[in-house]
């Protein structure tokens, strides 16, 4: 079976400055795919080349076996969209706008728009102008899935919707994984790409860092353990602990990646006069700065 | 009802459009009206004879200044100054919208992840932006036509059609223009001031043309002289000149999609 999505080599400069470099991945039918990267790393700049919005500077990429660029109509027939910076027309009600792009989709009425927005208590009647954030983003996601799409583009889609919305969403992009469709799924939010997504690419400055399942990943996680004394600690006292790993040391402020147990750690800091203690689970930054610690692909 | 990217743009249009038509109503009607109490009044063509040359460029239309009759009235007061104005202003700006005006607003993204050509959505948008223009020089026709029986003004419907037909091509070749520059550029204010003043200087080329012998030749290239030299008003339609304007809508139309297919689409 061929992949919906193939990059190879995908290279995109603008001018001089820098979009993404040598990216090279698959995409399966049917998995959800998290796209993980901080802001401004080349996670909106991948899927505008998908889309034919932008060109590649050098490289191949191919969707449903197709060539991004040449077919780019074709492409665009079986993708859904959600941009990350969504503008919307102000002066149509959302109903109106559904409307429009059904029928540019060649589609009767809404589409699967009507349940979409049933299901997300979309008020279809109101100028888009006057709508909150999260109901804007709201109408960007029923557009993006009213055609039902063999694909979807979403670059972060649960900017802005409430905790309920974000139930519902997820549960959708279950049901449409299970259908066997395809979502390429963008995310500054670690946490939500593991709750998501099959398998996670991760990209950094352009560069693809990691690709691999999500299980994988969440086997590397850990807990970030931030501590302040009342004066530094010794370089090695916290380095011997078993599972613990220091990341950071910025004075009397002490940074540990902590797997396991928390036993070790809670007694070897007891030694000393902590001001201050701060834990949570890893995000990505906590993440990239483990990575960089030991060098990708170390002992994470 | 918003079944295509044609019907929607002609619908983000009439909002401002209705407006237009409201200024044309009132302009014409005053000019109209204003026409009978300077008709015959040969003093006024005596006083014209001695502007400067420079002047007369600018107010004559086809050459002849005798504004005490209905050609050389309409001539002067509509088809040298206002509807020129008018005409490119609402062609510019449906131009420069069409295409750098939604990218800068950050729709165009989303409206080109459907399965829609480039092309198409240019296309589209220019069969939008003709539409407007030809409605708005079709409702001066009309206007024109009554004022200029209802005052006895003595020019014909095909006189004036023909007028007005060079007047809205000579608009669309700057309304296309626009149209281009956003789409190689998206960027909305360079296409508006680029087509403008450009359209301003094809009307100045023309006018001080017969102040130096150089400018002779490069009145040419001023649509504004193909717009003007046939004296429609008098003579009715000048085919050349015709042909000369709607070649200028067809080179930069056909330019248009070229430069907007072969670049990257910006972001907001």
């Amino acid at each position: 079976m061929s992949a919906v999505i193939r990059a190879e080599s995908l290279t995109k400069f603008y001018g001089t400055s820098r979009g993404v470099v040598d990216l090279g991945f698959e995409v399966e039918a049917g998995e959800v795919f998290g796209f993980l990267g901080p802001n401004g790393a080349g996670k909106t700049t991948t899927i505008r080349l998908m889309l034919d919005l932008i060109r590649p500077s050098s490289g191949k990429l191919e969707l449903f076996g197709l060539d991004a660029q040449r077919d780019s109509v074709a492409i665009r027939r079986r993708i859904g969209y959600l941009p990350g910076d969504l503008h919307l027309y102000e002066r149509l009600t959302p109903r109106e706008f559904l409307r429009y792009f059904a029928a540019l989709r060649g589609l009767d009425g809404l589409g699967e728009g009507e349940q979409l927005a049933e299901r997300f208590e979309l008020e279809l009647d109101r100028p888009i102008k006057a709508l909150s954030k999260g109901n804007r983003q709201k109408v960007g996601l029923v557009q993006a899935f009213l055609h039902r799409p063999d694909l979807l583009l979403l670059d972060e889609p649960t900017a802005g919707l409430d905790p309920l919305v974000q139930i519902s969403f997820n549960e959708l992009l279950r049901e449409v994984a299970a259908d066997g469709r395809t979502v390429f799924l963008s995310s500054h939010i670690l946490s939500e790409v593991q709750r998501l997504a099959d398998r996670v690419a991760i990209i950094r400055e352009g560069s693809l860092e990691l690709v691999e399942a999500v299980d994988t990943l969440r086997a590397r996680a850990f807990v970030r353990v931030e501590a302040t004394f009342a004066k530094p600690p010794p370089e090695k006292a916290f380095a011997e602990l078993a599972g613990v790993r220091e990341l950071e040391r910025r004075g009397p402020v002490v940074v540990l990646a902590l797997e396991g147990s928390a036993d070790p750690l809670i007694k070897a800091l007891a030694r000393h006069e902590v001001l201050a203690l701060d834990s949570h689970e890893a995000d990505l930054e906590d993440f990239f700065l483990a990575l960089y610690r030991n060098g990708a692909g170390g002992a994470l | 009802m918003l079944s295509s990217v044609f019907a929607k743009t002609l619908r983000e249009r009439l909002r401002a459009f209705r407006w237009w038509c409201l200024g044309t109503v009132g302009f014409v009607t005053l000019y109209g009206s204003v026409y009978p109490s300077i008709h015959g009044l040969k003093v006024l063509n005596d006083l014209v004879k001695n502007y400067p040359q420079a002047l007369k460029g600018f107010v004559g239309f086809g050459g002849n200044l005798d504004i005490a009759s209905g050609a050389g009235y309409l001539g002067t007061e509509v088809f040298s100054f206002w509807g020129p104005i008018v005409l490119a202003a609402v062609a510019i700006a449906a131009g420069s919208g069409a295409i750098a005006g939604e990218e800068e607003r950050g729709t165009l993204d989303l409206l080109l992840s459907l399965p829609l050509s480039r092309t198409r959505c240019l296309l589209e948008k220019l069969a939008a932006l003709v539409c407007e223009t030809l409605a708005l020089a079709f409702v001066l026709w009309i206007l024109l036509v009554i004022v200029s029986y209802s005052v006895g003004m003595g020019v014909s419907a095909g006189h004036l059609g023909a007028a007005v037909l060079v007047l809205l091509l000579f608009a669309l070749g700057f309304g296309v223009l626009a149209l281009a520059i956003g789409a190689a550029t998206g960027r909305k204010a360079l296409a508006i001031g680029l087509s403008a003043t450009l359209a301003v200087a094809a009307d100045v080329i023309n006018a001080l043309a017969p102040l130096a012998s150089w400018l002779d030749r490069v009145k040419l290239i001023s649509p504004f002289y193909y717009y003007t030299h046939g004296d429609p008003l008098r003579n009715g339609l000048d085919v050349s000149d015709l042909l000369v304007l709607l070649a200028i809508v067809v080179v930069f139309a056909t330019v248009a999609p070229f430069l907007f297919r072969r670049r990257d689409l910006t972001t907001v």
